[in-house]
């Protein structure tokens, strides 16, 4: 009969062995894990636009109206000498300004907005575009229209005690609609 | 097995993870640092020193576009929650005297049956801002415009804490029992309309918003108006103009009615 020593030392050898077993599956998995998500992270920023902004731009949120790109006449849909469009915006307790943004439709468009007092959220219904507007921050985002058509466009950020007052609209019209309009006016906006 | 042991390079299992881990980190600041951005062609990147800053989130001045300058006169006020929130006895003295001249229609406790705004009570930094609009010519009205024109930022300041300071006194039409309209209680969402009291006091107050109650209805009525038609354009960014423009000819007027019928 062995002593029992004898049998305790085998049964250590085995747990020892199953422990570096069970170890080493699951430091493989989780190795595995991370170069999936990091791989996904990869693979959506290169074939999604799901990119998070490439540049960081700053705005003062309490001279926007002095000064710089977001002054009230500069708001608004502009045609490039490239033939995109540059849309600028604000967004301010409680509303977007303009309150009705106009686009022409299969058009490489860049809109660029930010908040003047709190953080505002920018959504256009039915398309990808959903960011935030960081007062100081100034939110840049490529987008194409499809079709002509309306959209609207809440702030889905809790912005104050109005928040939920806080609508825009934005009107994609055919290309010849815009050049039209871009021909007398150089910010084009769909405010009545 | 000893601490010694387990933190050395001899023991193959710290050495792999310790490997991996690090391996993983400087391939995953090559694939985010680097590579990403250089696949963006929007970004224009000038080169790896210039994709790393981006990426790491080094702030870029915006590039100067040249912007359409405006075609009117629009308030160059800087509106801060904080402004004008501080009471100075020695500014209310001044602003006493200063508001002697403004009694003829504003009242000499700051409340008249003229249709004019009443003061008496009206947040500080309201008083200071519409001042300064009249002075710069952002806001026009025939009267306030030369009384305006004179005035030094001091005395704007002087005369506004003086206002905030005396009491608000109700209008004759004061009736607190008068149901509150849809409109005010619960604006038009839709429609870009938050209830009013979310900026102007009652239940939120935004800086620059005035306290509505007690407000002669005639006077409400023809500034909605103005903002509407886009005569009145001294609102920064259109704050009040786009909520103006939204409201029908009825809520107007029952906004105004409603108003001045408050305390
Ligand atoms: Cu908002």
């Amino acid at each position: 009969m062995t002593s029992e020593t004898d049998h305790s030392h085998d049964e250590h050898g085995l747990g020892e062995a199953v422990a570096a077993r069970i170890e080493r599956r699951w430091a493989t998995l989780s190795v595995v894990i991370i170069c999936v998500l990091v791989g996904l992270a990869a693979f959506f920023g290169i074939y999604h636009a799901t990119m998070p902004q490439g540049r960081v731009e700053t705005a003062d949120p309490t001279t926007l109206h002095l000064s710089g790109e977001f002054v009230e006449s500069n708001l608004g849909s502009a045609l490039e000498a490239d033939g995109s469009v540059t849309v600028r915006a604000i967004g301010q307790q409680y509303s977007f300004t303009p309150q009705c943004l106009v686009v022409p439709a299969e058009t490489p468009i860049t809109i660029r907005a930010t908040s003047a007092d709190v953080v505002h959220g920018f959504l256009i219904e039915g398309t990808n575009i959903n960011t935030m507007l960081v007062p100081g921050y100034v939110s840049d985002l490529p987008i194409r229209f499809n079709a002509p058509g309306e959209h609207v466009m809440p702030c889905q950020e809790f912005c104050g005690i109005g928040h939920q007052g806080m609508w825009g609209k934005v009107k994609v019209v055919d290309q010849t609609a815009f050049r039209n309009m871009a021909a007398s006016k150089r910010r084009l906006t769909c405010v009545d | 097995m000893s601490e010694d042991e387990l933190y050395s390079p001899r023991n193959p299992w710290f050495s792999i993870s310790v490997g991996v881990t690090a391996a993983i980190a400087v391939l995953s600041a090559i694939v985010g640092l680097i590579w990403l951005p250089l696949l963006q062609p929007d970004l224009k990147l000038s080169g790896i020193w210039d994709a790393i800053c981006s990426a790491a989130g080094v702030p870029n001045l915006p590039r100067p576009a040249a912007a359409v300058p405006p075609t009117f006169k629009t308030s160059n006020v800087v509106v801060t929650p904080e402004m004008l929130t501080r009471q100075d006895q020695v500014s209310i003295g001044r602003g006493a005297t200063l508001a002697q001249r403004c009694a003829i229609c504003h009242g000499p406790q700051g409340v008249s049956d003229a249709n004019s705004p009443n003061l008496a009570g009206q947040y500080a930094a309201v008083t200071y801002k519409e001042l300064n609009d009249f002075k710069t010519g952002a806001r026009v009205n025939v009267v306030m415009s030369p009384f305006a024109a004179n005035m030094t930022d001091q005395d704007m300041r002087d005369v506004a804490l003086y206002y905030a300071y005396l009491p608000r006194v109700p209008s004759s039409q004061l009736n607190p029992g008068l149901p509150p309209p849809a409109i005010v209680v619960t604006g038009a969402p839709l429609r870009n309309i938050p209830p009013c009291g979310s900026c102007h006091g009652e239940i939120d107050i935004k800086a620059g918003s005035p306290w509505l109650g007690g407000q002669s209805a005639v006077y409400i009525k023809a500034q909605l108006q103005a903002f509407a038609a886009g005569t009145r354009r001294n609102d920064i960014s259109e704050q009040m103009r786009n909520i103006a423009r939204q409201m029908t000819a009825e809520e107007i007027d029952q906004v105004a009615r409603y108003y001045e019928a408050q305390p």
